[in-house]
Parts: C-alpha cells; structure tokens; sequence
C-alpha cells in the first residue's frame, strides 16, 4: 500500500502545506517578538487575504500571483487598523483580555467575510491550473512549486529587512527592552503599527497562496492559527529558522497522519504535537528562552 | 468597628435577598408567562448559568480556557451512553459524566497548570478538537458523527426547568462558597501575580489544578443536562461555539464576579432564542444590501456579538454587572446623603 511514490509525493505536499503554514507562523512570531502579543484571530487575516485576492482578481482580472502582493498590501492596512482600534486598547494589561479581543475580532472577520463573500467555498484559480512537473511516477503541480518559491523569496525578504535595515533594527531592539528602546529615541508606537502590519501582509500572502491550493470559506481561519501556533512552538517561540524548519516537519507530518491514519486525523495532529513539545521541550526544538 | 460589621453583614444581606428573589423570580416566572418556547429558553437560561459559572471559576485562577465544549460533550456522551447501554438512569448518569469529566480535567490540568496563559488557550482548544476527533473516531462506541437520541432525565417542560434551576441555584451556591473560600482567594491570587503568590508559598500548580477540577465537573454536569434537555447528541457539541459562548458570557457579565456568568448567561440566550424572530423582519429590507448570504440574520447577529465583545473588553472590563454596582452603590451614596441631611 506505502509505495516510494506516496511517500515521495507526502513529503512534497507536506512540505508545500507547511510553507503556507510557515508564512503565517512567522508573522505571528514576529508580532510576539516585538510586541508581546499574542493574536489568536491571524488565521482570520489569512481567511481574508485569500478573499482579497480573490476578489482582487475577478474584478480586476490580474494574475493570481499579482494578487499576492495587492492581498499583502490591503491585508497590512486591516492589520493597522486592527491594532490601532482593539490591541492597542488591552496591550500590557491582562493576558486574558487579548485572547478575548481576539476571539472579538475572529467572530467579527468571520461574519464579514459571510456578509460580503457569502459561505460557499471558493477558489482562486492560477495561470497553472492542471499543470505539473512530471518526475518518473511523482508529478508535482506547478500551484505548489511556485508557492514554495514564494514562501522562499519572502522569507529572505523579511530576513534583509530585519537584520540589515534601520527599522529592523529598531524591531529588534524593541523586542529585547521596550523601555531601553523608548529612551533610545525609538517611536514604540510606530514599531507597533509596522510590526503588526508586517505581520498582517505575511497573512495576506499566505491566505493568496492558501486560495491556490485549497479552496476556502469564511470559517477556515481557526485551524491555520493553531497550526501556526504549533509551529511556532515546534520551532521556538521568537525563532524564524526555527519556524520554518517547525513549518516543514510540521506539514510532513499532518500530511503523514492524513494519508497513514485518515483524513479526520488532520487536524488532532495539530494539538498532538502541540501537546507533545510543551510536555518533553516546552522551550522548543531551537528556542533560546521558555515561556 | 462596630459600624462596620454591621455595614457588612447589611452587604451580605443584600446579595442573599437578591438570590433569594432571582430564584424566586425564576420560580414564578414560567407559570406568569407561559409557553413552551419560552421554558425552553429559560431552560436553556439555567443551563448555560451552570456551564458559564464552571468557567468563570477556572478564569478566576487566570486559566482562560477554550475548550471548554470538550468537557461538555464529556458529560453529555458519558450520560447518555450509560442510560443506552447499560440502563444506569440519566439521574445518576449526569452526576458520573460530570466526576468522569474531572477526572479527565485532572489530566489535562496536569498538562496545563505549567503554561501560560496562551498556550492554555491553545492546548484547550487542541484538546477539544482532539476529543472531538476520538469520539468520530470510535463511532462503533459512541454513535457520535450522526448523534442518537437521548433519554428522558425528567419530564421535559415545565418539570425539566425546575430541575434545571434546582441545579443551577445548587452549583451557584457552591461555587459562590468555593469562590469565597481560602480557595477561592488563592485563585484570584494566582490570577493577579502568579509569581509573587509562589513567593508567599502558595503551591500554584496545585491550586490551578483544583480550579480546573472543579471548573470541569461543573462543566461536565452542565454537558449531561445539556444532552438530555436537548435529547440529542453527536459530535457537534464539540464546535468552537461551544467553547466561546461560556467564555463571552463571563466576559460580558462580568469576570470574575458570581453574578457575571448568570447576567451574561441569560443576554447571550435571551439573543440568541430571541433575535431570529426579529432577523425575520429584518431579511427583506437587508438582503439585498449583502446579496452573497442567503440569510442576513446570523452573521449579524454574531457580527454584532464580536462587537459587543470587544467594546465590553476595552470600555468596560469588569463586564454588566460592573453597572449595577455602580448603580447600587450610587443609590447607597444617596440615601446615605440623605439620612445625614435627616440627622441634621
């Protein structure tokens, strides 16, 4: 029944899923980083990314891989708007105010998206529809190679920006001594908003590229956070290599139970790795601190 | 000193009468009414007051849970199933889901108590999805993914809402007394600075772990009467909505408080039996504003919900019940004011 090919091709699939994964944990990695907060609703932001780019690209017409980058854009200006109006209002007080700000804001995108898109599944249909790369017995669609490619260039993108730019370096200050930081001349409020809007555009465009492979309703935001969130911990918390090699092992390994133990097994393996690292390495495989 | 005692025990006196008339309230309200639609929503009112208070006990100690539907569905399937298969009456049933549902409590508390506050978020949420995905699982056992009928607890009506109340007011009281108790100071303890109680010598863990047995065996009683008030169950009892709603009504009401989750209760009901009869009206003259939904009411009403939520969060984070002290405390002010201006 286990062939080379299936595991071949579970490898390869898993490994496209827990890109799109690793996009989304590292905006949320990044917004804990800089500002100690945790936004249980990102997965909304990815929801939402994906109807932007949908709507993006039957109104306008444009490649689906354009819409990438107009969905980044848009989805960061939510994001602004976002922390301006309700995080920025619970940061720094109670822990369990933000999560119940979230949950606010989840049932507040949700029904958005219901009221404007409607519930019926959708999809963003790419140049490459039905294409792929055949390899011997394996063939690979092209949706995910280039989603894959994406992810990369993103990445490094967000690495130069972080390590070697002006405000990448304010970011980091800010997220090892807020107050330090303040008294160093550096505006904490404007890191905010651009920290979050960062993170917000990594939502947009992993939502566009989410849209791509799978189709989509205003209700699948909830499990990408987890999984996200699993990454993150897989990877260590504050960690972006650690996030992406967490995203890869982490997508073999939802794409291993789905295929070896069945598809309603997709979603527990979320929780059980979860489970799994807080009970044996709560600091994660590559974490420097434990939370 | 004198003054003071007696100024106390007046406060305590207060809050007693005002049990006293709620549940006397509760007593008269169904027979003043009537209609069956109504005892259902009152029904469901009580339920909700026992699910919402077991959570706003575990929030007490500073562990906001997400998952509490999995506890639900615990006490719900555990009663049920024991009624069909081995006859043990639905009586007794509920009271072995809810000790079943704190044993499971139990262990995922051991996981839990180490963590912060959002990954107990996460690892709740996890684990009802978790659940979830063990009771489709073993079908053959549970019947869960197309769900099955459950028996008769009480006769349904009339007589089911006095038991629900009887139940309600019973778990109020305990854990009004649990809440006050040396306990109950400790969660809130914890909840403040978690750190400096472990200073004083509080053995945190242990106490966050009494919070969460405590708040699942509510839970899981909440979850039998649940099943057999509704007299259905599946796997659907596991949904987020489940694990959100005890959560917006301790936060709308009031966190913290023992009268919060029982106001927050009875609005997130009373909106959602109430509304769709006003959604109604609504459908011709907002459809065609949103012509993707087929029906307008729902996503506004838990649009409005999300709102609600967050404004209550940031303007108002003690909840409703907030206003009311504020209100009973203005009026005290008041005739305070004027048995002095009498004296003199």
């Amino acid at each position: 029944m286990i062939d080379l090919s299936t595991l071949v091709l579970t490898l390869i699939w898993g490994a496209a899923i827990g890109c799109i994964y690793v996009l989304l944990a590292t905006g949320l990695n990044l917004i804990f980083g800089v500002m100690k907060l945790v936004n249980f609703a990102h997965g909304e932001l990815l929801m939402i990314g994906a109807y932007v780019g949908y709507s993006v690209l039957t109104l306008l017409g444009v490649n689906a891989y354009i819409a990438v980058f107009l969905s980044m854009a848009i989805v960061a200006l939510i994001g602004i708007v976002v922390e301006r109006l309700a995080f920025r209002r619970v940061l720094g007080s109670d822990k369990l105010n933000e999560i119940f700000v979230s949950l606010g804001l989840i049932l507040i995108f949700d029904n958005i998206a219901v009221l404007v898109w409607g519930e019926k599944s959708q999809r963003i249909i790419s140049p490459f529809e039905n294409m792929s790369l055949r390899l011997g017995e394996v063939s690979i669609s092209y949706d995910w190679l280039i989603a894959v490619a994406f992810v990369i260039v993103i990445l490094i993108a967000l690495l130069f920006l972080i390590k070697k730019t002006k405000i990448g370096m304010a970011m980091r200050a800010t997220s090892q001594k807020s107050q330090a930081s303040m008294l160093m001349g550096i505006n904490i409020e404007h890191i905010y908003i651009f920290t979050f809007a960062l993170g917000a555009a990594l939502a947009g465009a992993a939502g566009v590229l989410y849209g791509i492979i799978f189709p989509f309703n205003p209700y699948i935001g909830a499990l990408p956070t987890i999984k996200a969130f699993a990454i993150i911990i897989l990877g260590g918390l504050g960690s972006i290599p650690g996030a992406i090699i967490g995203g890869l092992l982490y997508g073999i390994a939802e794409q291993s139970a789905v295929i070896f133990l069945g598809g309603i097994w997709r979603n527990a393996v979320a929780f059980s790795v979860l489970i799994i690292v807080l009970l044996l390495r709560p600091k994660g495989l590559f974490g420097e601190k434990g939370e | 000193m004198f003054t003071k005692e007696i100024l106390f025990r007046k406060i305590q006196s207060t809050k007693f009468y005002i049990f006293i008339a709620v549940i006397a309230i509760s007593a008269v309200i169904p027979l003043v009414v009537g209609g069956a639609f109504l005892i259902h929503v009152l029904t469901l009112m009580a339920l909700f007051t026992i699910y919402a208070s077991s959570w706003n006990l575990l929030a007490n100690s500073g562990q906001g849970s997400l998952g509490h539907a999995a506890f639900l569905g615990i006490g719900g399937f555990v009663s049920s199933l024991l009624a069909i298969n081995l006859g043990i009456p639905p009586i007794i049933g509920i009271f072995i889901g809810s000790v079943l549902s704190a044993g499971i409590g139990f262990l995922i508390g051991l996981t839990c108590v180490r963590l912060k506050a959002w990954f107990l978020a996460m690892v709740t949420f996890g684990f009802s999805v978790i659940a979830e995905t063990l009771v489709s699982q073993f079908d053959d056992v549970t019947h869960g993914i197309l769900g099955f009928r459950t028996p008769l607890l009480v006769p349904s009506g009339l007589y089911f809402y006095y038991f629900a109340v009887l139940l309600a007011a019973l778990s109020v009281i305990a854990i009004y007394f649990i809440m006050k108790s040396k306990i109950g100071l400790t969660f809130r303890a914890i909840h403040q600075n978690e750190s400096e109680s472990r200073m004083i010598g509080i053995n945190t863990a242990k106490y966050k772990l009494y919070a969460f047995v405590i708040s699942t065996f509510f839970a899981g009683l909440a979850g039998g009467l649940y099943a057999h008030f509704l007299r259905y169950i599946s796997v659907s009892v596991f949904a987020a909505g489940n694990s959100f709603k005890p959560l917006m009504m301790s936060v709308i009401g009031g966190l913290g408080t023992i009268e919060g989750p029982i106001i927050g209760a009875i609005i997130i009901v009373a909106i959602d039996s109430l509304l769709p009869n006003i959604d109604k009206f609504l459908q011709p003259a907002l459809s065609p504003l949103f012509p993707a939904v087929s029906f307008v009411g729902p996503p506004l009403r838990f649009l409005g919900l999300g709102v609600f939520l967050v404004i209550v969060v940031i303007f108002l984070p003690k909840g409703v019940s907030s206003l009311l002290h504020k209100i009973h405390n203005y009026f005290r002010e008041e005739t305070k004011k004027a048995n002095n201006i009498e004296r003199k």
